[in-house]
C-alpha cells in the first residue's frame, strides 16, 4: 500500500498547485494584459518619462464618460473631442456633480479603445489615480494631463478615452468602521 | 496487499443492516449503487425544472413563472444537471466498474469512497434550498458571471459554498480513481490492456484534479469580492469581470470533457461487444482520448469569442478548438471501423450506443461552427448554443450512462430486464430528444437568445414543438425507471456472461457480481 500512498501525496500536491495556479492567473492575466497592451488598460500610475518627441502629426482625441450602476452623480467630459499634437502634453478635465443628499467617495475606471493603442496614450497626471470624495451638491473639475506616444503607429484613426465612475461610499464606510 | 484483504473478509461479519449499511458502507458496489440512484433522482429533479422553463416557453409572453424565478431554473437545471446528475452518474459507474474491471477487490480507497459520496447530499440540499430563500436561489446563469452574480440575492455564498463541496467530492473521487488504477490492476494487466472504459476513466480524473481546483479558487475570488472587500472581479477597485470568465472556462472547458470522456468509454465497450469484434484501433482510442484532454486546457476562450479578444486570440483559440475535432473523429470513425462487417445485434444498450454515435456526432458538427470565430458571432448566446450543448450532453452523455446501466444491469442485480420495455424506452427517448433540441438549432439561427422567459412571436411555433419534446422527453424518463423497477422484482436468471459478445473480467464473475469480487486476483494474459 506504499504505492498507493505516493499516488495520493502526489496527487494532493496536484490539486493544491492548481489551486494555486487559479489565483496565478490573475497577475499572470494583468501582466500578458499590459504587455500585449490588451483590454485598454492604461497606466495605472503617472507618466514620468521624459524620451517623447514631439512630432508634426495630429490626433483626435474623443473622451466619453459612464456612470456605473446609476449612481446619483453627473460625470462628463469638459470637451468631447480635442486634435492633439502627438508627443506634445496636453491638460483637459471632466466634470462630476454629486446629485445626492450625502457625501459620497468615488473612484474612476479609465479605458483606451482601440485596446492596443492604449499603451501609447501616457497620463501624466489623472483623477482615475485617486479616490474623490465630493459632498452633496457639489460640483468638481477632474483634471488630466495626458500626451500620446510618438512611437504610436500612423495607420490609425481616432482614439476614444472613456471613464466609468463608480461610487463607492459603501466601501469606503465599512473599511473606515473597521 | 494480502493484509488489506484479510481486512476486508473480516469487515463483512460484522457489517451493519439498513440504513446504517448504506451510511456506513465502504463497499465500491454500495457506493456506485448510492451515486447511481442519487444520480437518477438529481436527473428528475433536474429535469423538472426544465419542464418548467420549457412549459414557459411553451408561447411569447409571460404566463406560468416570473421573469426571476425563470432565471433560478435555469442556473439550477444546469448546476443539477452536471453537478448532480451526470457527474455523479460516471463515478458510479466507476465505483462498480473499475475494480471488477482491472480485477481488484475494492477501491484503494473506501473509506474515502464513502465520504465523497456522502457529501453530495448535504452539498445538494444546501444547493436546493437556496430555491426558498425570500431573495430566491442563484439567478445568473451557473457561469456565474460578475458583475450580475455578485449582484445576486442571499444566495450566493450558500451556491458557492455548495460548489466548493461538490469540487471536493469530485477531487477526493478523482483521487481513488487514480489510486485504483495506478496501484490494484490484476497481475499481467499492463496499462495497455486495460479495457478502455479504465482509460478513459483514468484520463477523466486527471482531468477533474486539474480542472476542479481552479473552480474552486475562481468562486473563492468572487466570495471574496463580494464578502471581504478584494477587487479581483469588481472593476471599481480595479478589477476585471473578463477575467472571471477566463478562470471560469480554463475549469469549464475540461469540465465538458469531464462529462463526456466516460461516455466515450461507455460506447467504446458496448460498440465491441454487440459488434462481436474487438474494439478497432484500441490504441488510437487510449491516445485519442489523452490529446482531447490536454486540447481541452487550451481551447477555453472559445466561450467568450465575443468579449473583446485581441484577433490574434480569436485565431489561436478558433484553430486549437477546431483540432479538438481530429482526435474525436478518430473515436467516431474507430467506433464505426469497429461495427464494419461485425455480426450486429440490436439489443437496447447497442441500440443506445448507436444513437449516441449519431446524434453525439451531430452535437460536434454544431460545435465546428460555433468555432468558426467570425460565425460565432452570429450564434453565441442564441439556442443555438443551447441546440449543441444538449446534443453533446443529452443524446451523448445521458444516452452513455442509460446505455451502461442497460448493459450492466444484469450484471449488478443477476436479472434481465424486460427487452421489448428497453426497445420502447429507447425509441421513445431518442424521438422526443430529437424533437426537443432539434428545432432550437433554427430560432438560435434566426437570432432568438439563450436565457429568456419570453421571445418574439415569429418564434413561437419551434417553440411549441421543443417544448411537447420536453414533456414526452420527461415522460419517457419515467418508463425508465418503471423498466429498473421492473426488472429488481425479476427472480435472478440472468447468465455470468450475460451478452454474447461481452468481453472484460467483470464477466467471469457470477451474476449478480458478489459483494466482495476478485479476494485473489486474477491472472490476465
Amino acid at each position: 500500500m506504499k504505492s498507493v500512498k505516493s499516488t495520493i501525496t502526489k496527487l494532493s500536491l496536484v490539486v493544491v498547485a492548481m489551486y494555486g495556479f487559479s489565483y496565478a492567473l490573475v497577475p499572470i492575466y494583468d501582466t500578458f494584459c499590459e504587455i500585449t497592451g490588451l483590454n485598454g488598460k492604461t497606466n495605472e500610475v503617472a507618466y514620468t518619462g521624459s524620451d517623447i518627441e514631439k512630432e508634426n502629426r495630429f490626433i483626435k482625441i474623443k473622451f466619453i464618460s459612464n456612470v456605473a450602476n446609476s449612481a446619483p452623480l453627473y460625470f462628463e467630459p469638459a470637451v468631447t473631442e480635442m486634435v492633439v499634437q502627438v508627443g506634445k502634453p496636453y491638460n483637459t478635465h471632466y466634470v462630476m456633480k454629486n446629485n445626492s443628499t450625502k457625501q459620497l467617495h468615488t473612484t474612476a475606471s479609465p479605458s483606451v479603445t482601440p485596446g492596443k493603442f492604449a499603451e501609447y496614450f501616457k497620463k501624466i497626471e489623472c483623477f482615475c489615480f485617486n479616490q474623490q470624495t465630493i459632498d452633496s451638491g457639489e460640483v468638481k473639475d477632474l483634471g488630466i494631463q495626458f500626451v500620446v506616444d510618438n512611437d504610436l503607429p500612423t495607420n490609425i484613426g481616432d482614439i476614444v478615452l472613456s471613464y466609468t465612475m463608480f461610487d463607492i461610499t459603501n466601501k469606503v464606510v465599512e473599511a473606515d468602521k473597521l | 496487499m494480502s493484509t488489506n484483504i484479510d481486512h476486508i473478509k473480516e469487515e463483512h461479519h460484522h457489517q451493519p443492516s439498513g440504513l446504517m449499511r448504506w451510511i456506513t458502507t465502504t463497499n465500491h458496489k454500495d457506493i456506485g449503487s448510492l451515486y447511481l440512484w442519487f444520480s437518477l433522482l438529481m436527473f428528475f429533479i433536474g429535469g423538472f425544472m426544465a419542464l418548467i422553463i420549457r412549459a414557459e416557453l411553451f408561447q411569447p409572453g409571460l404566463q406560468l413563472v416570473v421573469p426571476g424565478f425563470f432565471n433560478q431554473m435555469t442556473t439550477m437545471h444546469a448546476l443539477i444537471m452536471i453537478f448532480g446528475a451526470l457527474m455523479p452518474a460516471f463515478v458510479g459507474l466507476a465505483n462498480w466498474q473499475l475494480p471488477m474491471m482491472i480485477g481488484a477487490p475494492d477501491m484503494a480507497l473506501p473509506r474515502l469512497n464513502n465520504w465523497s459520496f456522502w457529501i453530495l447530499p448535504f452539498a445538494f440540499t444546501m444547493l436546493l434550498s437556496t430555491l426558498f430563500f425570500e431573495s430566491g436561489g442563484p439567478a445568473a446563469g451557473w457561469t456565474l458571471y460578475p458583475p450580475l452574480s455578485l449582484q445576486g440575492g442571499n444566495s450566493m455564498p450558500f451556491v458557492i459554498f455548495s460548489l466548493h463541496l461538490l469540487g471536493a467530492s469530485s477531487i477526493l473521487g478523482a483521487i481513488n480513481v487514480i489510486a485504483t488504477i495506478l496501484n490494484m490492476r490484476a497481475p499481467g494487466m499492463t496499462l495497455m490492456k486495460m479495457p478502455i472504459f479504465v482509460w478513459t476513466w483514468l484520463i477523466t480524473a486527471f482531468l477533474l484534479i486539474a480542472a476542479m481546483p481552479v473552480l474552486a479558487g475562481a468562486i473563492t475570488m468572487l466570495l471574496t469580492d463580494r464578502f471581504y472587500g478584494t477587487s479581483f472581479f469588481t472593476a471599481a477597485g480595479g478589477g476585471d469581470p473578463v477575467l472571471f470568465q477566463h478562470i471560469f472556462w480554463f475549469f469549464g472547458h475540461p469540465e465538458v470533457y469531464i462529462l463526456i470522456l466516460p461516455a466515450f468509454g461507455i460506447i467504446s465497450t458496448i460498440i465491441p461487444a454487440f459488434s462481436r469484434k474487438k474494439l478497432f484501433g484500441y490504441d488510437s482510442m487510449v491516445y485519442a482520448t489523452a490529446s482531447i484532454a490536454l486540447l481541452s486546457f487550451i481551447v477555453w476562450a472559445h466561450h467568450m469569442f465575443t468579449v473583446g479578444m485581441p484577433l490574434a486570440g480569436e485565431i489561436f483559440f478558433m484553430f486549437t478548438t477546431m483540432l479538438i475535432a481530429v482526435p474525436t473523429g478518430v473515436k467516431v470513425f474507430n467506433w464505426v471501423a469497429t461495427m464494419w462487417r461485425g455480426s450486429m445485434t440490436f439489443e437496447t444498450p447497442m441500440l443506445f450506443s448507436l444513437a449516441f454515435i449519431i446524434l453525439f456526432t451531430i452535437g460536434g458538427f454544431s460545435g465546428l461552427m460555433l468555432a468558426i470565430t467570425p460565425a460565432d458571432f452570429q450564434y453565441h448566446d442564441t439556442y443555438f448554443v443551447v441546440a449543441h450543448f444538449h446534443y453533446v450532453l443529452v443524446p451523448g452523455a445521458i444516452f452513455a450512462v442509460i446505455a451502461a446501466v442497460y448493459y450492466w444491469l444484469p450484471k449488478w442485480t443477476g436479472k434481465m430486464y424486460n427487452e421489448t420495455l428497453g426497445k420502447v424506452h429507447f425509441w421513445m427517448t431518442t424521438v422526443f430528444v430529437n424533437i426537443t433540441f432539434f428545432p432550437m438549432h433554427f430560432v438560435g439561427l434566426a437570432g432568438m437568445p439563450r436565457r429568456i422567459p419570453d421571445y418574439a412571436v415569429q418564434f413561437t411555433d419551434f417553440n411549441m414543438i421543443a417544448s411537447i419534446g420536453a414533456f414526452g422527453f420527461g415522460l419517457s424518463q419515467l418508463l425508465f425507471v418503471y423498466i429498473l423497477f421492473q426488472t429488481l422484482r425479476q427472480p435472478v436468471t440472468a447468465a455470468d456472461k450475460s451478452w454474447e459478445g461481452a468481453e472484460g473480467l467483470e464477466w467471469t464473475l457470477p451474476s449478480p457480481a458478489p459483494y466482495h469480487s476478485f479476494d485473489t486476483p486474477p491472472k490476465v494474459d
